[in-house]
């Protein structure tokens, strides 16, 4: 029974996914409390009623209190959590056990890492991100949440099975000399021949990457292009698996095998049904309101045709200055093989611009609600002359209603007349605000974009048979590369996860546990039990980091579990057995989970590292294992110590 | 925002509402509110946090068909009970562990129950302001632990057996017994300045009787010198009875005398096993005698032993139960054995002390009892009668719990006010033994009893952790309580504490009785014990510790008052370890580090928190076979020894 909620303070639900557990409950609740022969309410009005008195009591707290409501747990282990972005409050719920706390608390940070994705500064404004979340237009709503949905489910069954996803790093396949072929093949080749054909309509391709299901196997990027972070790589990963789902539970190799043969066709395979329609789990109780059916009968036909397939997805991309626009074209080589091309768009450097000025009316906003006046509202900024002249500037070309919402700023604070720099100018500022995220989302909004803006159709044609046939003798070899990436050799150790978190990369052996594919658990019920425990572990070894405990060994049953979080910096070549400790601080709990995607709390800690060793380049990295427990502490330890040892070689190879 | 300067959230709430009061759009949120502490929080503060957190509540309860039992809020977090229209909610900073805030409001729930029965019941019966009085003083009974471990684990605090000689262990555990043998009385326990010496309670019923005798004890004596309770004896020696509340659990547990549930172990249906670790740990009639099995087969119906008028079942209890030459050498004791067969033709005599288990008796106790209080009544004996400078601060606590009460009054009026409450509970008792006149009350009770025995053993086998509440549902299903009497001898610090059952009250031999059997060792063992000086906690090692028996809800450390610096941190990781411990069942050990290591361990019957300060590692983390960390629990295994601590 899973539930996710996002509101305004006005309690109006911007988006919300539920289960079918969940929504059949919600329809039982209301369904016995309904009058004979009344007509149900809509499930999105009964979803509204329900979460109501929590929302409004939500913003009574933090009025009043300054304090919110974080969680709520019930007898009968459901379990609540709530977060507020700014004007957005987040509300996930479990009433199944699958999940906990610290599961929920991460899909809302997961969540909201999706739509700065997908609407990049457009978050920034809650008026906007309102409009974006939830559209006038029925259909169009219907096809926005149908995406975010999908992706959420996506995101759900990645986390729940795919390691990467698990500790949010990314997984390479070990191959080095084929990396570097394809890297090689990319830069010189691919990207080259792409930037420099006329009818890349403005474009420019900035990073390209091969993905083998949720793994990379090689990753360029131009030499002007802006850093790519682990954090947006990862939820690309989820974009591309949302378009292309790997089939995790079925034996892809044979079929791969016959698909194969028509290469050159551009493919586009059916999006896989979501899990719970897999048919293993027929519904128990099923509605037979007429009034519900029809409503869904109509939902059917109001979806979307399918998408143009050489369309690109927009997508916002962090860099030092502000979300980036980009545009993502996802290039399907065989099931299961992807190749992911990152544009730059034109145009996108008004982006930086509208980056400017926001965070120079936030600034002054922050000021002026502080009681700062006059010149001190101002502080800590570069001259008023100066970014005034320079807004004029640019402001001719961007929309009219910017244009006036600059007119009335410019009276109120520079005239005469006008109330000078004082809390009288906090309306127009933030007016000032919401029309520069408009214009942000005017120029950069995938539903503004005009639909001819892309690379043509041909080029990615191109791309992709390019990459075909450069791969073609390792597609299979890749597949089940992907599989059993890497193998283990020391007894008595079950499994491990290594992650260099200076790169967001991560090693480890597959953990499948599925009936056809052996992994080097074997199959069935025992990898299953080692996959919850190694799932358990890692969620223990995030929750004793979050309180700054960057050693954690326990004895749990016929187990043994190990996590070590160390650093190291690059003139030492010892594994840093001689560096002083460094104690790390512990996080809030109302903070965001340790990991990635969800706040990038690793970037925070290497900035922490390199605070204490200036001039020098930290590296960081994690170590879980597991281990029989029959074996005696100290070759437990030597074992993690010597594996250590060995893992750090590969990393030194610089691949990417 | 403007009121959160006003709300200092260092602050721990409680807060009793009842949203029937509040159902009209007039009503107040104020008619709802029974209890709100600390008492001066402004009330309109007290409305909106009650509103709010009783609004969400609902809603989310609900939601998912089942009561809130855990609110979060970014600064601090609250557990919840809702029962009927009622809500209960205790807060607490947010690093205490779940499972202790939890607990503490399920006991603070219990001790509200134990003393004035149904909580609905109660308000009719009271005035909030009188009720107000006693919910401040069990929330301060039971935050008053003298170190923030103590409050954690809520543990019963109990006397520094290291420096007391193990024979007054032993005779306190033989003054219980001897009051036993009438059959009135269920169980007792011995108190000695507010600290437990010997108990044949389940932890959770001891922490409840305790709170009487601390109240008992800070009202000094002006109770008999009114008249107000019944009492017998010098100022410095009188006894007391009081109303009490007992669930059905807890009295089914009481009426199963230890001897029968030693023989009951070996029997093929075994009611009471599963729970037997709850009982008598700290007396010795729950030792184990390993030449009983022999008779194993004789054992009486589980139901024999609570009726005071059945005949005895079998002759094999004679052999392992038979006096013993120990007790019957001090004229004291034989003069008690003498009374007891006059009580009880029938024999309640459990003694399972026999000439050759003594010795392995008195070394098991030697054993059980070496505990290292490091606050132990330090200084207390500076007073040869007065309080224990722990219930000083506690008695103070609660007149600054209660401030907004007691300002207006002066101290005489609070007395008076007391005496009141005194008057009331008298009449209560009264009416009850009315109740009790008529036979049938009491065999309904056993019979409802039995069947929520099964229901509990279920509930113990589901539970692997044996806990020192009550199944909470009990407690709040008002319906269910039994009443019961608790009967108290005091000798200046040294409190005899007794569950009788309701015809104690009426019966005047029975109460005599009792009472001249016990006097002259309850006498000697004050004596004793006042004549014993408190240990001077040794000089703290280069490392801290802190054991939690799970089973007889203690804790010994060397963790002292406020903590900082390394026992700062070791406080911080035991906080940790205690709530994963809580959560998983299978985790049996962890080394956990922030700066300094941290090892935890735990068995069914304990859990056990290691540091060894020292200078930190030097490496940045990597693994390291060298690292000394890992070498914690060798370390801990030696160290903790001499603290009676085996973790081998």
């Amino acid at each position: 029974m899973k539930c996710l909620l996002l509101a305004n303070e006005s309690a109006e639900v911007l988006f919300y996914w539920t289960d079918t557990e969940f929504e059949q409950r919600v329809q039982e609740q209301y369904g016995v409390s309904q009058e004979e022969g009344e007509r149900l309410p809509a499930f999105e009005d009964s979803i509204n009623t329900l979460f109501a008195p929590i929302i409004i009591s939500c913003s009574t707290m933090v009025d009043r209190l300054g304090d919110n409501y974080t969680s709520f747990s019930t007898e009968n282990n459901h379990i609540y959590v709530l977060h507020q972005f700014e004007e957005c409050l987040y509300i996930a719920v479990n009433g199944d056990g699958d999940e906990t706390e610290e599961d929920l608390k991460r899909k809302i940070f997961v969540m909201k890492k999706l739509t700065e994705i997908m609407f990049g500064m457009v978050t920034f404004s809650g008026a906007l991100l309102r409009k974006e979340l939830r559209p006038q237009d029925t259909e169009q709503r219907n096809r926005l949440w149908k995406k975010l949905r999908s992706l959420l489910e996506t995101y759900s069954r990645l986390r729940e099975n795919d390691q990467s996803f698990l500790v949010e790093a990314v997984e390479r396949l070990i191959h080095p000399t084929l990396c570097e072929q394809c890297i090689e093949f990319l830069e010189r080749r691919l990207v080259q021949q792409i930037n420099s054909n006329m009818d890349r309509m403005g474009e420019e391709v900035l990073h390209a990457f091969i993905l083998v299901h949720t793994k990379l196997l090689a990753f360029y990027s131009s030499r002007n292009a802006s850093n790519l972070y682990s954090s947006d790589l990862l939820a690309l990963i989820i974009l591309v698996q949302d378009l292309y789902p790997s089939k995790i539970n079925l034996d892809e190799t044979s079929e791969e095998l016959e698909s194969s043969s028509v290469p050159e066709v551009f493919y586009t395979p059916e999006p896989s049904p979501p899990e719970r329609e897999s048919g293993d789990s027929p519904p128990v109780f099923q509605f037979v309101d007429p009034d519900v059916q029809m409503a869904e009968d109509s939902l059917q036909t109001l979806e979307a045709p399918t998408p143009d397939p050489s369309a690109p997805s927009r997508v916002f991309l962090e860099s030092k200055e502000c979300p980036m626009p980009h545009s993502m074209y996802c290039l399907p080589l065989w099931p299961g093989i992807t190749l992911v091309l990152l544009t730059k768009i034109p145009n996108s450097h008004v982006a930086t611009s509208v980056c400017y000025f926001l965070e120079a009316f936030v600034k002054l906003e922050k000021r002026l609600c502080e009681g700062h006046e006059g010149a001190a509202a101002m502080r800590g900024q570069p001259s008023v002359q100066e970014q005034r002249s320079r807004l004029e500037k640019l402001i001719k070309t961007w929309t009219s209603q910017l244009q006036n919402a600059w007119t009335d700023f410019k009276n109120k604070a520079f005239s005469r007349s006008g109330s000078g720099f004082t809390r009288d100018l906090l309306p127009s500022c933030r007016n000032m605000k919401t029309q520069l995220c408009g214009v942000y989302r005017q120029f950069f909004a995938a539903e503004c974009m005009g639909s001819s803006q892309r690379l043509a159709p041909h080029l990615q044609e191109r791309a992709l048979s390019m990459v075909q046939e450069k791969l073609m003798d390792w597609k299979d070899f890749l597949l089940v590369k992907s599989k059993r990436n890497i193998t283990m050799e020391f007894p008595g150790l079950i499994h491990f996860i290594y992650v260099d978190r200076s790169n967001g990369q991560m090693i480890a052996p597959s953990l499948n546990v599925t009936d056809r594919t052996v992994s080097e658990l074997g199959k069935g019920p025992l990898a299953d039990f080692i996959k919850k425990k190694v799932w358990s572990l890692v969620a223990t070894a995030q929750r004793y980091l979050q309180k700054g405990y960057a050693t954690v060994t326990l004895r749990d049953g016929d187990y043994f579990y190990c996590y070590f979080l160390c650093y190291n910096i690059s003139n030492e070549n010892d594994m840093g057995y001689k560096l002083e400790v460094i104690d790390i601080p512990s996080s809030p709990d109302d903070g965001a989970p340790v990991g990635m995607l969800t706040c990038d709390y690793y970037r925070k800690l290497l900035r922490y590292y390199s605070k204490k060793h200036q001039n020098e380049v930290v590296k960081c990295y994690e170590l879980f294992t597991v281990h029989l427990g029959v074996i005696p502490n100290e070759y437990i330890l030597q074992h993690c110590s010597q594996l250590a040892r060995k893992l750090w070689e590969p990393t030194r190879i610089p691949l990417l | 925002m403007a009121e959160t300067a006003a709300l200092a959230y260092s602050r721990r709430f409680f807060f009793l509402y009842d949203s029937s009061k509040v159902q009209e759009e007039e009503d107040r949120t104020r008619e709802g509110i029974y209890y709100f502490s600390p008492e001066d929080t402004p009330v309109d503060q007290q409305e909106l946090l009650c509103g709010q957190l009783a609004g969400v509540c609902r809603c989310v309860s609900e939601m998912s068909s089942s009561p809130v039992r855990l609110l979060r809020l970014r600064k601090s977090k609250y557990a919840v009970r809702m029962k009927d229209s009622f809500l209960w909610a205790l807060s607490c900073v947010v690093d205490i562990p779940d499972v202790s805030v939890c607990d503490l409001l399920d006991q603070l729930i219990a001790l509200f129950c134990f003393y004035n029965g149904p909580v609905r019941q109660s308000y009719q019966l009271y005035s909030k302001e009188d009720l107000a009085l006693r919910w401040a003083r069990y929330l301060c009974h039971l935050q008053g632990g003298s170190t923030e471990l103590h409050n954690i684990f809520s543990c019963v605090r109990t006397i520094d057996s290291t420096h007391i000689d193990p024979l007054l262990l032993l005779k306190a555990a033989l003054i219980l017994q001897a009051c036993q043998r009438c059959p009135l009385v269920l169980a007792g326990c011995i108190l000695y300045r507010g600290r437990v010496v010997s108990t044949q309670m389940t932890p959770a019923l001891t922490m409840k009787v305790m709170v009487y005798e601390t109240q008992t004890y800070s009202q000094d004596f002006r109770v008999t010198a009114n008249g107000l309770s019944s009492s017998v004896g010098s100022p410095s020696s009188f006894t007391a009875t009081t109303q009490v509340f007992l669930t059905p659990t807890e009295l089914y547990m009481l009426r199963c005398h230890p001897v029968d549930r030693a023989c009951r172990s070996h029997c093929s249906q075994p009611p009471c096993q599963p729970s037997k670790s709850r009982f008598l740990s700290r007396t010795l009639s729950d030792t184990p005698t390993t030449d009983t099995d022999s008779s194993s087969l004789d054992c009486p119906p589980v139901s024999y032993q609570t009726m005071p008028s059945s005949p005895r079942s079998s002759l094999s209890d004679e052999p392992y139960f038979s006096p013993i030459p120990s007790r019957v050498n001090t004229p004291l004791h034989s003069n008690l054995m003498n009374q007891s067969e006059y009580f009880t033709p029938d024999s309640h005599d459990h003694g399972t002390l026999n000439g050759t288990n003594l010795c392995a008796v008195k070394e098991s106790l030697a054993g059980l009892n070496i505990k290292q209080d490091t606050d132990a009544s330090s200084g207390s004996e500076t007073k040869s009668e007065g309080l224990n400078s722990d219930q000083d601060t506690q008695s103070d606590e609660i007149k600054a719990l209660a401030n907004g009460y007691e300002q207006s009054n002066c101290l005489d009026n609070h007395s008076d006010h007391d005496n009141q409450i005194q008057n009331e509970e008298n009449k209560l008792d009264a009416n009850n033994h009315v109740a009790n006149k008529n036979g049938k009350f009491q065999g309904e009770t056993e019979e409802e009893a039995r069947t929520k025995s099964k229901q509990v053993e279920g509930r113990l086998k589901e539970k692997y952790e044996p806990r020192n509440t009550p199944s909470p549902h009990e407690t709040l299903a008002d319906t269910s309580l039994v009443p019961s009497v608790l009967y108290q001898h005091r000798v200046r610090g040294l409190v005899l504490a007794l569950l009788v059952e309701p015809e104690f009250n009426t019966d005047p031999t029975a109460r005599e009785e009792v009472h001249h059997s016990s006097m002259a060792s309850l006498n000697g063992l004050e004596a004793h014990l006042r004549n014993t000086s408190p240990g001077t906690p040794g000089p703290p090692g280069p490392y801290t510790f802190a054991h939690y028996d799970c089973i007889q809800n203690t804790l010994t450390t060397n963790v002292c008052g406020r903590s900082a610096g390394p026992q700062e941190a070791f406080v911080r990781a035991t906080k940790l370890l205690h709530s994963h411990f809580s959560h998983l069942d299978t985790l049996q050990e962890a080394i956990v580090r922030l700066g300094s290591a941290v090892y935890g361990t735990r068995s069914m019957a304990q859990e056990t928190y290691f540091l060894q300060q020292g200078t930190p590692v030097r490496n940045s983390g990597s693994p390291d076979p060298q690292d000394s960390a890992f070498s914690l629990p060798r370390k801990a295994r030696q160290r903790l020894l001499k603290h009676g601590v085996n973790l081998l």
